[in-house]
């Protein structure tokens, strides 16, 4: 299928493995404020609900963020998805990639899917303004070969939102 | 560099000086490696534990427990040797930056086990850090406190007044989960919407149009309602034309029929119904001064009873996630949501509520009749209008609501003459 899925397909290592049971402990734990996991028997994909933070353009809005982890997670960073449908950003694509530097060039295997979580948060929160990137439709157009957003050369441009 | 302080140099068994298999590492010197770990220079291989049994340290990269870690020079974070040999892309052109603080040219050192002194310091910090988090969160609350009362003081524009309740509602969040476990999660959050929170009340007319910007749609729904209540007061104006005599005699008595159409269950008072009309007349005269005097009166009310309890319920909802429905649940309420403007609302919802203001619009138009200005004695009740005004205070949650609202639009129709371009 698509190369995203494949590579997901990889099973996870057993020091990825290791880890990610134990980030979901401690996210049982102490959930980040405003995601809610869903429970599936599937360490290898998360799909996490997301709650728009009180006084922000998305309060009360709820999306679905999917997490695959790659073999070699939390060394190689995970693909992280809004699924449809995306919430309207000026760095999220209408097929739900998301422009966020620690997802690709900045991740670092000391962040763990509680901070992504909060980062993402905390670019919805930023946002002044609800509206798809001036490129979606171009970039959207160019993915639909269910090209995963790992591979795509981003260009970080905005550091305010 | 704190060297040898703390550093024994001990025997470090053979087979802990080559990795042991954590990763499946390419590229590394295991000549090197091996003299660095028994020149404790880096921390011996151990195997990672995966429970913490006794004194362990966890790196926190792999989640695993060891005798003793490596510490970065940049940030003294830990990491497992292993680990760091994962962090040194060899082929890389970049110099490696440290995964803890992004410093460049990450490098470690290893000090030995920690000695009971740095435990002892590692405790006093996480102490100081939760003291802080504390007085953190206890300066939000007064804060936030202060700021309602300077709300009440000096909103005299109702967007500032939507703004204001949105940013109340944060904080209430915030405050109503106080508890230590949760404590850093939701402060974090916090921090992330603090962008649009901190903005304190300024001057009125600075900050409005940057406002209307904002809620294009808020104006546009209260516009339709606008239109609605100004359609149906002038069919009442029409069916009761010579209405004030039997109707204005005060709000109570005009409440007690809009009653079973508003379906609230709170003190119900005309006053709002008054308050809307007086608005709408004022408005509807287009001058500009007596829109901000309208705005200069709803300052004296007494908002904050009402916002909190509204809040109380968004407590609940944001700390239980429900799902996007959520908004229907607070249908009695729903006019609240109107000040703030989601893109989702409907038409059906708009109508709905288009449907509530007629309610009050109609009583409103009912009791006073001939105010607006179409009619011929909207003069002479001026004077009633402005003597009925002190005991005008909105009692029920919606009637603050739809007395913000009313603001709101009264604001909205005069942006036109101000502003045309910004929100066309």
């Amino acid at each position: 299928m698509t190369s995203s899925s494949a590579s997901a397909r990889k099973a996870l290592s057993k020091i990825a493995c290791n880890r990610l049971q134990k980030e979901l402990v401690e996210w049982q734990v102490n959930p980040p404020a405003g995601f809610k996991h869903k429970v599936t028997d599937n360490l290898q994909r998360w799909v996490i609900e997301v709650t728009g933070a009180p006084g922000t353009l998305y309060a009360n809005e709820t999306y679905q963020l999917q997490v695959d982890f790659p073999e070699h997670y939390p060394m190689e960073a995970p693909q992280v998805i809004f699924l449809h449908p995306a919430p309207m950003h000026p760095h999220i694509y209408s097929n739900g990639h998301i422009c966020l530097d620690i997802l690709y060039d900045s991740w670092s295997p000391a962040m763990t899917v509680s901070s992504i979580c909060i980062s993402i948060l905390s670019m919805l929160s930023s946002s002044t303004v609800k509206q798809r990137p001036e490129d979606n439709d171009r970039y959207v157009k160019n993915c639909r070969n269910g090209r995963s957003p790992k591979e795509t050369r981003w260009w970080f441009h905005d550091d305010k939102v | 560099m704190g060297n040898k302080l703390g550093r024994r140099r001990q025997v470090v068994d053979e087979i802990y000086t080559r990795p042991q298999g954590l990763y499946n590492h390419k590229d590394v010197d295991h000549k090197k490696l091996r003299k660095l770990i028994l020149e404790s220079k880096l921390a011996p291989c151990y195997p990672g534990d995966e429970e913490c049994i006794y004194d362990l340290e966890e790196c926190p990269i792999c989640f695993l427990y060891y005798p003793s870690l490596n510490r970065s020079r940049c940030c003294t974070k830990s990491i497992c040797t292993e680990c760091f040999l994962q962090m040194k892309v060899p082929n890389s052109t970049r110099p490696t930056q440290c995964p803890f603080c992004k410093m460049g040219n990450y490098a470690v050192e290893y000090r030995g086990v920690k000695s009971k002194e740095e435990k002892g310091l590692e405790q006093i910090e996480e102490q100081r850090v939760i003291e802080a988090k504390i007085r953190m969160r206890q300066q939000e609350l007064q804060d936030e406190e202060e700021r309602m009362q300077k709300i009440q003081e000096l909103s005299s524009s109702s967007g500032n007044v939507a703004h204001a309740d949105v940013e109340y509602s944060t904080n209430a969040v915030a405050a109503s989960s106080i508890s230590v476990v949760e404590g850093e999660e939701i402060v974090s959050s916090h921090e992330s919407c603090a962008t649009p929170m901190v903005s304190p009340p300024p001057a009125p007319r600075a900050n409005r149009d940057e406002d209307f910007d904002l809620d294009l749609e808020d104006i546009m729904v209260m516009e339709a309602i606008w239109l609605s209540i100004q359609e149906n007061g002038r069919q009442r104006n029409l069916s009761y034309p010579d209405a004030p005599g039997p109707y204005v005699t005060d709000g109570r008595h005009v409440s007690s029929a809009m009653g079973p159409q508003t379906g609230s269950s709170s003190s119900p008072s005309g006053g709002l119904a008054c308050a809307i009309a007086a608005l709408a007349e004022r408005q509807q005269m287009g001058a500009e001064p007596s829109v901000s005097s309208a705005d200069g009166n709803i300052s004296s009310f007494n908002m904050l009873q009402g916002d909190s309890r509204f809040y109380n319920r968004m407590d609940r909802d944001s700390i239980s996630y429900p799902p996007t429905d959520s908004i229907t649940d607070m249908s009695p309420d729903g006019s609240m949501v109107m000040t703030r403007g989601h893109g989702q609302w409907g038409m059906d919802r708009g109508q709905e509520m288009a449907n509530v203001a007629t309610c009050y619009a109609n009583s409103a138009a009912a009791e006073d009749g001939g105010r607006l200005p179409s009619l011929p004695q909207s003069d002479d009740m001026e004077g009633s209008l402005e003597n009925s005004a002190d005991p005008i205070v909105p009692e029920s949650f919606e009637e603050q609501m739809m007395l913000a609202m009313a603001v709101s639009l009264a604001e909205a129709r005069a942006m036109p003459s101000r502003q045309a371009g910004s929100w066309q």
